[in-house]
């Protein structure tokens, strides 16, 4: 726990030390499922058959996993949805860069009127255009593959909503100043403006990684050959009857094991995500 | 810019590279389960257990035997025909898929999948080398339209060692099992003052399959004729209210176990925490396999039987049985040939199969002394006959199954009265059937 | 200059060219496609006929339906203010820097990284009857056990459970944002008052983040009714319907009952709901504006 504080610090008016400790038991049951979990990985399904009780208890075993490196088709499921997420989030930032710079610091014919139409867009649910998306991309031949994964998500108004509010946070003078150069609009929005808009960058990249990564109905209905399975329709696959399957040993390892990768790379790039989050959002 | 066009290409070249396969491959969609880590290499097929296992080593015998020959597998969530629904809108269906015969009338009706005859025809296999439900099963307009693997049906797997405590065994060993509903609450009752546990191990939360296929059996048991129109469900009946009451009575009195869900019912029975796991064929395999393991509930105390009749009616059980179809796209003549002998080796291999528990599909299995010789096959012999499915004009089975399955879980767990259930279930289920 | 560069001029509008594209392409054609396909009669296979609204009267009669929407209501209005207080809750227990604090909220952040499927199956292992956690605590306890996704009510609260622990880290992380940026000027006077915490917390602190919880409700509503993932993989809807939310009875209707037209005016109707909720959020907002921008 912290030391007291000589010098003064207005947060610690908020948080004190009784808090700290409810947060600390709040955190304990947000721990105990993981634990749970990986509890049974670390068991064999033989004994987990008598009763699930035996975690608390030796032996422990790691069959489970290298049962996974063996057969599980989860590392073909994980790069797929890498592929699905990395591929929605730069279409999103690409698109919503372009759009939100020129909603908010150009000028162009019906600039408002369509700046309103999108908008509207953002009160449009994924479900009430799912059907019809399905039956879209049946016509090009889109399902099962990458593209038709990717695809769309990226008509989503919410990153052209924020990065327009965020253009416009800029203060006017600097790209003023850049036009006295002669500078094109393009290059003003490559060299200038794109730089100052980094930490929202970050921020709407995680929500689109996020929410590309999570995604479930969608691939559920587009991605139905096992090859283009994400890594969330892959493990659902498995899931459902589980006493007809692999056992509760090997579904909590697979489970463990398909989280890994996400909470690694989640570790390391933590600082990064929580200022990303916390510098971004809020405006 | 340039890299993010050079990355789009990127993905691009990911989503439309072609495989190449010097191989014929036939994609092969089915239920059954993911075992791959028990059996993904194993091809020695009688060295297999159980649904899962069984089906994965045939498979892998049949890539072994037929090195030309690629089985590309995919596991689908049972029953799966919502991602067959999604794939075949979106012209993406696999060459065979694993198909109940109440759900062939939907895809057939629409035209989705293939007649199979001139398959079979071309590798010699005889439709009446078939029995008469499994053809029943898969043929539509005197045509097949899938190749049937078995018969199925609910059943009483009876854990003998508790029902010795209950003091509900004959002197020859056979358990006393009950022949009315009365029967059955007073046998329940005395096994429960006996033993302390619940007389029935049910499915009985968060599955409807169960529910309506119990149904379906006391309904035929009583002679109703619920589906006398294949478009219309009449449930507003005395008789499916006594089948739902006794259903409901058997809970009330703390017969059954309550709560479980399909995986914990599978392992409340093996664990010895009831006497009668009400369950289907396809569990027969697994359990004698723990009975003749020691240490175990079941250790040399398993037995199954037919649910027993318990209404003056006649004597029935409601069944289905599992097949292999064709959905309906554009095949190779090799593609068309390896599937033929992919069917060929599954019925050939039919024994294996009935290995589960399931009533074999092909007639000859049955005259096999190693079939015979499986155990408590005589047991359950008469399913064949007893056996009967819904009428096979009847379109949406397993819509209708999850509706039923809703309403009469919810008149059994008190939640709705049995006339609301029924009525309601009735309504829901013309509703459906009327807008076909 | 600074007018040259302000002219509206059409070659600005192809900056939003590509996403206007998308937009169209994707989401308005798809839209008016759905509104098509609900006043027809068809199934995922092929061309329907034409039945005017008859799809409508159906979803609208249908108790099922109306059972989904209420499950949705209900659910929203549960889980949203659970995330909301508890988010709050734990930014302000967290809002300073030392190595626990930094600890315990990426831990708190760290389950919005799994996907739904990992969510349920660990909170099916935590409720399954006989087997799951609960279960085996309750047996060493010497509870009777519950049946967590098996009975009404305790379903969709089991629903609501694995919801809010998967989803409980982006509130906090936007509400410690803006705990962050009061400006500490506020608390030094409220220091010089000797004011109480609770004080505070009333007078400064929440009255500061004010348009920060109003956007996080938002958000969450969205993100809530459209639940979907959790309720099909951990109840399947069940039992008797009572956790089966208005998506997944679109899902059903559509792709289980092949009945693409009811599910296409099931999904209209959720599109008309979903644009009042924010036309009168839009209204309130421009009623009451806030002090910045």
């Amino acid at each position: 726990m912290s030391t007291e504080n000589t010098t003064y610090r207005p947060e610690s008016l908020t948080a004190n030390r009784p808090l700290l400790w409810i947060a600390a038991f709040l955190s304990i049951l947000m721990m105990a499922p993981v634990a749970w979990i990986v509890g049974l990985s670390i068991k064999s399904n033989q004994d987990l058959m008598l009763g699930t009780e035996t975690v608390f208890q030796l032996p422990y075993t790691i069959a489970n996993y290298i049962n996974i490196l063996h057969s599980s088709q989860a590392f073909g499921w994980f790069f797929n949805s890498l592929v699905v997420a990395c591929g929605q989030t730069l279409g999103v930032l690409v698109l919503s860069s372009l759009a939100g710079y020129a909603f908010a610091r150009l000028e162009f014919p019906w600039r408002r009127t369509l700046f309103v139409i999108v908008l509207f867009g953002l009160a449009v649910p994924e479900q009430a255009v799912i059907i019809a998306r399905h039956q879209m991309f049946n016509w090009f031949g889109l399902h099962n593959s990458y593209i038709g994964l990717i695809l769309p998500n990226l008509s989503s108004a919410f990153g052209v909503f924020l990065m327009t509010q965020f253009f416009r946070a800029i203060p006017k003078e600097i790209d003023e100043a850049a036009l006295l150069d002669n500078a094109s609009q393009f290059r003003i929005f490559w060299k200038i403006m794109l730089p100052l808009t980094l930490p929202a960058q970050a921020t709407l990249g995680i929500f689109t990684f996020l929410y590309a990564w999570n995604d479930y109905w969608w691939p559920l209905i587009s991605a139905t050959r096992k090859e283009m399975f994400t890594l969330t329709i892959g493990i659902a696959s498995s899931q459902t009857n589980f006493a007809q399957s692999e056992g509760l040993g090997f579904l909590s390892a697979q489970a463990v094991f398909a989280s890994l990768p996400v909470l690694i790379v989640y570790l390391i790039f933590q600082r990064h995500i929580v200022t990303a989050v916390s510098g971004g959002a809020v405006k | 810019m340039r890299r993010l066009l050079f990355s789009s290409v990127a993905i691009a070249a990911l989503a439309f590279g072609p495989a190449a396969h010097a191989n014929t491959m036939i994609e092969l969609q089915r239920f059954f389960g993911a075992c791959d880590a028990d059996y993904g290499k194993v091809t020695d097929v009688s060295a297999a257990v159980g649904e899962c296992g069984i089906i994965t080593a045939l498979i892998n015998k049949f890539e072994a035997d037929n090195p030309g020959i690629d089985v590309n597998v995919t596991t689908v969530e049972w029953p799966g025909y919502d991602q067959l629904n999604a794939q075949l809108a979106s012209g993406a269906a696999p060459d065979v898929v694993s198909m109940h015969y109440s759900a062939i009338s939907d895809y057939q009706t629409r035209g989705l999948i293939e007649p199979i005859d001139p398959v079979l025809a071309a590798q010699g296999i005889l439709p009446d080398s078939f029995t008469d439900a499994a053809r029943n099963g898969v043929t539509k307009e005197e045509q097949m339209f899938g190749l049937p693997f078995d018969n199925w049906t609910m059943l009483f797997h009876v854990n003998l060692n508790l029902m010795k405590q209950a003091g509900l065994v004959n002197a020859d060993g056979t358990p006393i099992l009950p022949t009315s509903v009365e029967e059955l609450v007073t046998q329940g009752k005395q096994f429960k003052e006996k033993t302390g546990k619940p007389y029935l191990v049910q499915i009985l939360a968060n599955e409807t399959a169960t529910y309506a296929r119990i149904l379906y059996t006391l309904l035929q048991q009583q002679n109703a004729d619920f589906f006398a129109d294949p478009l219309k469900i009449t449930l507003n009946t005395p008789e499916a209210k006594t089948a739902v009451e006794t259903m409901k009575r058997i809970k009330d009195e703390g017969l059954t176990t309550v709560g479980l869900d399909y995986p914990a019912a599978v392992s409340a029975f093996a664990n010895g925490d009831g006497g009668i796991a009400v369950n289907g064929t396809w569990l027969i395999g697994d359990y004698v396999a723990q009975s003749e393991k020691s240490g175990t509930a079941l250790s040399g105390g398993y037995t199954v039987y037919p649910v027993p009749q318990l209404f003056p009616g006649r004597d029935s059980t409601y069944s289905d049985g599992h097949s292999w179809v064709m959905p309906r796209k554009d095949r190779s003549p090799e593609q068309v040939e390896a599937i033929g002998k992919l069917f060929k080796f599954l019925a050939e291999n039919d024994f294996q199969w009935a290995r589960t528990g399931h009533l074999p599909a092909v007639k000859a299995v049955f005259d096999m002394e190693q079939f015979k010789s499986l155990p408590h096959r005589s047991n359950i012999a008469e399913i064949a006959q007893t056996g009967q499915s819904l009428p096979a004009a009847v379109q949406r089975q397993f819509a209708i199954q999850d509706i039923i399955g809703e309403e009469v879980g919810a008149a059994v767990n008190g939640d709705k009265s049995v006339e609301e259930a029924l009525g309601s279930a009735e309504s829901r289920i013309n509703d459906l059937l009327a807008n076909l | 200059m600074a007018e040259s560069y302000r002219r509206s001029h059409w070659k600005n509008g192809l900056f939003v060219l590509p996403y206007l594209s998308v937009f169209v392409v994707l989401l308005v054609f798809p839209l008016a496609w759905g509104v098509w396909l609900s006043l027809h009669k068809v199934d995922l296979f092929g061309p329907g006929r034409f039945v005017g609204l008859n799809n409508y009267v159906r979803v609208l009669a249908d108790p099922v339906f109306l059972q989904a929407l209420r499950n949705s209501v209900v659910f929203v209005a549960f889980s949203v203010p659970t995330l909301v207080v508890l988010g709050l809750f734990l930014a302000l227990a967290l809002n300073r820097t030392t190595r626990a604090t930094s600890f315990f909220r990426g831990l708190f952040f760290s389950s919005s990284v799994l996907s739904v499927t990992i969510v349920t199956l660990i909170w099916r292992f935590v409720f399954i009857p006989g087997d799951g956690l609960m279960a085996v605590l309750f047996e060493q306890v010497g509870l009777p056990p519950i049946g967590f996704l098996s009975t009404s009510g305790w379903s969709l609260f089991s629903v609501g459970v694995a919801t809010v622990w998967w989803c409980l880290g982006l509130p906090m992380m936007l509400f410690l944002a803006a705990l962050q940026q009061i400006p500490s000027d506020l608390y030094e006077a409220a220091a010089l008052d000797n004011a109480s915490p609770l004080r505070v917390l009333t007078r400064i602190t929440l009255p500061s983040i004010a348009r920060t919880i109003m956007l996080v409700a938002i958000i969450q509503i969205v993100m809530q009714f459209q639940l979907f993932g959790q309720a099909q993989l951990m109840t399947n809807g069940g039992p008797n319907g009572t956790s089966r939310p208005l998506v997944m009875y679109i899902y059903e209707v559509g792709f289980v009952r092949w009945d693409v037209g009811k599910a296409a005016a099931a999904s209209e109707i959720l599109f008309l709901i979903i644009l009042c909720a924010a036309m009168a959020q839009y209204v309130i907002a421009t009623r009451k504006p806030e002090a910045s921008e």
